[in-house]
């Protein structure tokens, strides 16, 4: 295995030595296992391996290309997958207790298109308990390293399957963004993340925190390699009622897959002053505006824009997140799956209590006791009406500055990644580091977090590229033109 | 927006709706925790928004239809396995009454 350089290898480029047969879908996989033996003790990515399963599909695929039949642009690529998402037979616990040993039935509806790519699954990974959280601590299992900093946190909920490809664990992998999961902990690994607009990927599967903002994607190495990824999981999916095929111009997966960099290189962006304040560390605001410079020096415009309601999108998303949550944990109850704890009495109520009580961690009962309270008569108006008007004029705050400008770009978090512990003490501190991210979710719109290359020394920082909805091609094109300028070598 | 801290018995009844048993320690550090959050919550005070269409969802979509046809059930029962308890292939339960 003498040519393997993880470093460099990406989706793009395994395809391609794949089909030279410069290696086999089999080395590959082997060696990535090999690399997790070795350093996932140190960082904690993964929380449950499928070696056996990904052997085989690697084998399988290495007979497809021996026997000269077609291969898809993911065939054989190893891939980790965030453990809130269904894979048939392998445990998906979302790091929960309450989940500890639940094995899924099924496949997610992005699982199933993936099969059909052949992807190979190397493992789930880590995350904060279902998805509540930015730094993957409120994990029952275990605490995921940074891999540019192990003291360092690698950002969440979808921490771990951020860790795993920075730490050149798995190729690419997939996580889930409610107000910045996917994004967040890019950001703080130096990869790349996708959310896509709401609707776009099938949530059949995907154990529920907050329906209304989930959405799956990618993260991976490379703005090529997410719009591949993205690419093959996207679509409508009769299990979910809010997925669709794009409501866009023609030509959406052609533009995806192969953007008018022409066209796309004098964009106009828009920089909204409210996302550029005191609170925003030095390093990251400096990062930004080094990418802002490239950009601008390739042809993009840039203008200033305003979103004036971002100020009350964390109080705003934070009622619509716990009520949802208070709703969609409940199925959580011991009886028909997940771990049931009988008290003394053992009684169906007792089950219910014993088991919750002991099954959720302290950031899951805070949101279901708060979305409780926000959604009883006498609060409902105040709290969860009110903030659903928020939500809107957060919206149209969007639609307005859309007006104006193609992109809107901004930074991902308010710092790079924080030491472990450093946040946990106060709900509100960690809450905070999704003030950027949080307000693409309650609009539905797509965004990518995309790592400042100009950036080589120190922690990773990323920014942020916002489009209209259904407007993918948009900021993925961009930011593919951004990389090829900074970073020719991972094309 | 009336009061924006909870007592101590309002946490009580929220526990019991959600169907949590809380250790008294928990208690006390979520009292404090939702008093500050909801602390914060009360800035949505100061923003007018009379009038506003409240946005219930992710997206815009009214309603999505799927035609009313026969459909084959692939994964029947794949759930079973997953019981917590069962009995000769049925979820087993406690009495509902008492």
């Amino acid at each position: 295995m003498a040519s393997f350089d993880h470093k460099n290898l990406t989706i793009k480029k395994f395809h391609d030595g794949l089909l030279k047969r410069d290696f086999s879908a089999l080395e590959i996989a082997k060696g990535f296992f090999k690399e997790i033996s070795e350093k996932d003790s140190e960082i904690g990515a993964y929380l449950s391996l499928d070696e056996e399963g990904a052997l085989r599909q690697a084998k399988a695929v290495d007979d497809l290309v021996a026997n000269g039949e077609p291969t898809g642009a993911l065939a054989g690529v190893p891939l980790a997958i965030k453990d809130n998402i269904l894979i048939k037979g392998q445990p998906a616990t979302a790091a929960s207790k309450i989940l500890e040993n639940y094995v899924a039935s099924y496949d997610a509806g992005v699982i199933q298109k993936l099969k059909t790519e052949q992807v190979v699954f190397i493992g789930k990974t880590n995350m904060d308990e279902f998805a509540m959280g930015s730094s993957t601590e409120n994990s029952a299992f275990k605490v995921t390293k940074n891999p540019h900093d192990l003291e360092r946190v690698p950002g969440g909920s979808s921490g771990g399957s951020a860790a795993a490809v920075a730490a050149d664990l798995a190729l690419g992998a997939l996580g889930s963004d409610t107000g910045g999961s996917i994004r967040e902990p890019a950001s703080f690994c130096g990869v790349v993340g996708l959310k896509p607009t709401y609707g776009a990927v099938s949530r059949s599967g995907l154990i529920a925190m907050a329906s209304s903002l989930d959405q799956i994607g990618p993260l991976t190495k490379t703005v090529g390699d997410a719009a591949l990824l993205f690419n093959a999981i996207r679509g409508r999916d009769p299990l979910d009622a809010t997925s669709s095929e794009p409501l866009a111009s023609e030509n959406y997966e052609n533009r995806l897959l192969n953007p008018d960099f022409e066209k796309i290189k004098g964009m106009t962006v828009g920089i909204p002053e409210e996302y550029f304040i005191d609170g925003l560390d030095k390093e990251v605001e400096n990062s930004v505006r080094l990418a802002m410079k490239t950009m601008e020096s390739f042809g993009v415009k840039f203008k200033k824009t305003s979103l004036p309601h971002t100020k009350y999108a964390l109080s705003c998303y934070y009622i619509i997140n716990y009520a949802e949550v208070s709703s969609n944990l409940a199925r959580f109850d011991g009886i028909r799956y997940g771990s049931r704890v009988k008290g003394q009495g053992s009684s169906l109520k007792d089950i219910y209590f014993k088991t919750r009580g002991e099954g959720f961690g302290s950031e899951s009962k805070r949101r279901i006791i708060l979305g409780t309270f926000v959604l009883s008569s006498g609060y409902y108006d105040a709290y969860y009406k009110k903030a659903q008007q928020v939500r809107r004029l957060i919206k149209n705050d969007f639609d307005n500055a859309f007006e104006e400008v193609d992109v809107i770009m901004t930074p991902v978090a308010p710092g790079p990644a924080f030491k472990i512990g450093e946040k946990t003490a106060d709900p509100l501190t960690m809450y905070l580091e999704d003030i950027f991210t949080i307000p693409v979710n309650l609009a539905g719109l797509p965004a990518v977090s995309i790592p400042v290359r100009e950036k080589k020394e120190g922690l990773p920082v990323g920014f942020q590229l916002i489009g209209k909805p259904w407007h993918e091609p948009d900021i993925l094109g961009l930011g593919q033109y951004y990389e090829k300028t900074t970073a020719p070598e991972l094309y | 927006m009336s009061d924006s801290s909870i007592s101590k018995k309002t946490l009580e009844h929220l526990a019991e709706l959600s169907r949590i048993k809380l250790e008294e320690k928990e208690e006390e550090k979520l009292l404090a925790d939702l008093s500050k959050i909801l602390g914060h919550f009360d800035e949505l005070k100061s923003l007018n928004t009379s009038g506003v269409e409240p946005m219930n969802g992710g997206t815009e979509f009214k309603n999505s239809f799927r035609e009313d046809e026969e459909r084959t059930n692939t994964n029947q029962g794949a759930g079973a396995d997953a019981f917590p308890e069962s009995e000769d292939g049925f979820l087993k339960v406690p009495p509902v009454f008492e």
